[in-house]
């Protein structure tokens, strides 16, 4: 039980450099307080996820991957979210479909005026998390 | 029903008046029933080719082939290549002419309606001759015959035909320059995604624990890239040849080098193979079913290309293949795809 309750997931958070990123920061600067879960990794723009990292960061020991961006009609690149919508849900479909939790994949949009959403986002996704315990059918396994 | 003596004097007639370089199509194989790939460059030899429900070969590679061999030797493609293609090749055509791959005039589609029957499955053959080796196959209605050293023996063509055919929506090259046998669209032999939609109904437990399965056991061989007519990339992703290791790679070098997927045939390394290549399948995908016929240890790889693809058709009512003009499935959008999953 103890060890459950010490179990902190490790999230990998693609942000996009105009309005998650953004939104992150202001989070910070707002003093919201919310889980040290989440190591963001600033990206152009949404539609610049490659699947492969997602996949990668699963691979490399990720319990859970967050793809957050711009909204709708928002985005810096005019259409880089909408292309970004259709691979997320590509892949979200496909992790489904082999048999990992759905839980371990979220897409969010936060805008760089959203600290308190972004870090809702993260709350609730910790939250989620945890009752799931590590990630192990993607991680790499050590090698002996 | 496709009288072979067609397609042998479309191929002559081209040859002959020199409107092609070669046609790609079936002859007799060397073992056996089965038939392989043939390159006719010569009149005489058109007479070699076949059609029966052995053709299952999705000869739009040999396409593919040809534009990187022409590539290597700097020489520009001159006179078109003839293809035989059924519903599913010409669609794989369709999407290379989509990715420009090489121009409508470099080909010259032989159209060949599969009609009522597809082609056939040789595992699930197998299983129904117990052991004795057929010689020959043949099309006689919606019935296989086949050639064997105990005589002639008929079986109904769904009770042995790969599955891709039984659920094939359109088994007619619809782009195609000469077309041979009917257009028997919709006769829909089996529900379309028929097999995917059984798997899916069981939970995420057991879905993990059949797929975990199949993934432990890919060797990581390569056939189903291999033969894939839409795995033309140079450098696939899983290759880190482009990295070569020399004595003067410092340590710092080699740990900088983003490593997408190892090529050690671990459980993980083969996830991301896979899985890999189904996105990068999805929307090209038109599946011909040859990564799951060519795979040595049986893994349903076709059922990750089916996920894809019927999720590109639902949700994003994409069709692939179907549109020489058209966008591809992941440059493309609509305002109003499916965004619920996002919070």
């Amino acid at each position: 039980m103890s060890e459950q309750q010490n179990y902190e997931p490790r999230v990998v958070a693609f942000l996009c450099k105009w309005c998650s990123s953004a939104g992150s920061d202001l989070a910070g600067v707002s003093r919201i307080q919310y889980p040290a879960n989440a190591t963001p990794i600033t990206i152009p723009c949404t539609g610049a996820v490659s699947p492969m990292y997602i996949l990668s960061a699963f691979n490399k020991g990720a319990d859970g991957v967050l793809v957050s961006g711009c909204h709708i009609g928002d985005c810096h690149y005019i259409e880089g979210n909408f292309l970004a919508r259709r691979k997320m849900h590509l892949i979200m479909e496909l992790l489904e479909f082999i048999g990992v939790e759905p839980n371990r994949f979220r897409m969010s949009w936060v805008s760089a005026a959203e600290g308190a959403k972004f870090a809702q986002v993260i709350t609730d996704f910790v939250d989620d998390l945890k009752p799931l315990g590590p990630q192990e059918k993607l991680k790499k396994a050590e090698r002996a | 029903m496709i009288n072979i003596q067609d397609i042998r004097d479309t191929a002559r007639d081209m040859l002959a008046k020199g409107e092609v370089r070669t046609v790609i199509g079936y002859r007799r194989g060397s073992r056996g029933m089965p038939a392989e790939p043939a390159f006719i460059t010569s009149p005489e030899q058109a007479d070699e080719l076949i059609w029966d429900p052995t053709c299952y070969h999705n000869l739009s590679l040999y396409l593919v082939h040809d534009q990187k061999i022409l590539a290597h030797l700097r020489k520009a493609s001159g006179s078109p290549i003839a293809i035989v293609a059924k519903g599913c090749d010409a669609r794989s055509i369709v999407v290379l002419l989509q990715e420009h791959y090489f121009k409508r005039e470099d080909v010259y589609i032989i159209g060949v309606s599969c009609e009522g029957t597809g082609v056939l499955d040789e595992r699930k053959l197998a299983s129904q001759l117990n052991g004795v080796q057929p010689t020959l196959a043949a099309f006689d209605g919606d019935d296989y015959v086949f050639t064997t050293a105990e005589g002639e023996k008929r079986l109904p063509a769904r009770e042995v035909m790969a599955d891709r055919c039984l659920e094939c929506r359109i088994p007619f090259p619809k782009e195609h320059n000469v077309v041979f046998g009917e257009d028997k669209t919709g006769r829909q032999l089996a529900e379309p995604f028929a097999a995917l939609t059984r798997f899916e109904a069981q939970g995420t437990g057991e879905r993990w624990d059949i797929w975990s399965h199949h993934f432990d056991r890919c060797m990581r061989c390569f056939a189903c890239r291999s033969v894939c007519p839409m795995c033309y990339c140079d450098e696939c992703v899983v290759d880190s040849i482009t990295f070569p290791v020399t004595q003067q790679t410092s340590a710092a070098e080699k740990a900088d080098r983003v490593r997408w997927i190892e090529r050690s045939a671990m459980r993980s390394e083969n996830i991301t193979y896979l899985l890999t290549r189904a996105m990068h399948l999805a929307g090209r995908c038109t599946d011909c079913g040859e990564c799951e016929r060519a795979c040595p240890v049986n893994i349903p790889i076709r059922m990750l290309n089916n996920k894809m693809e019927r999720e590109a058709r639902e949700k994003f009512g994409y069709e692939p293949g179907a549109s020489i003009g058209g966008s591809s499935l992941v440059a493309s959008f609509l305002d109003n795809d499916p965004g619920d999953f996002i919070r």
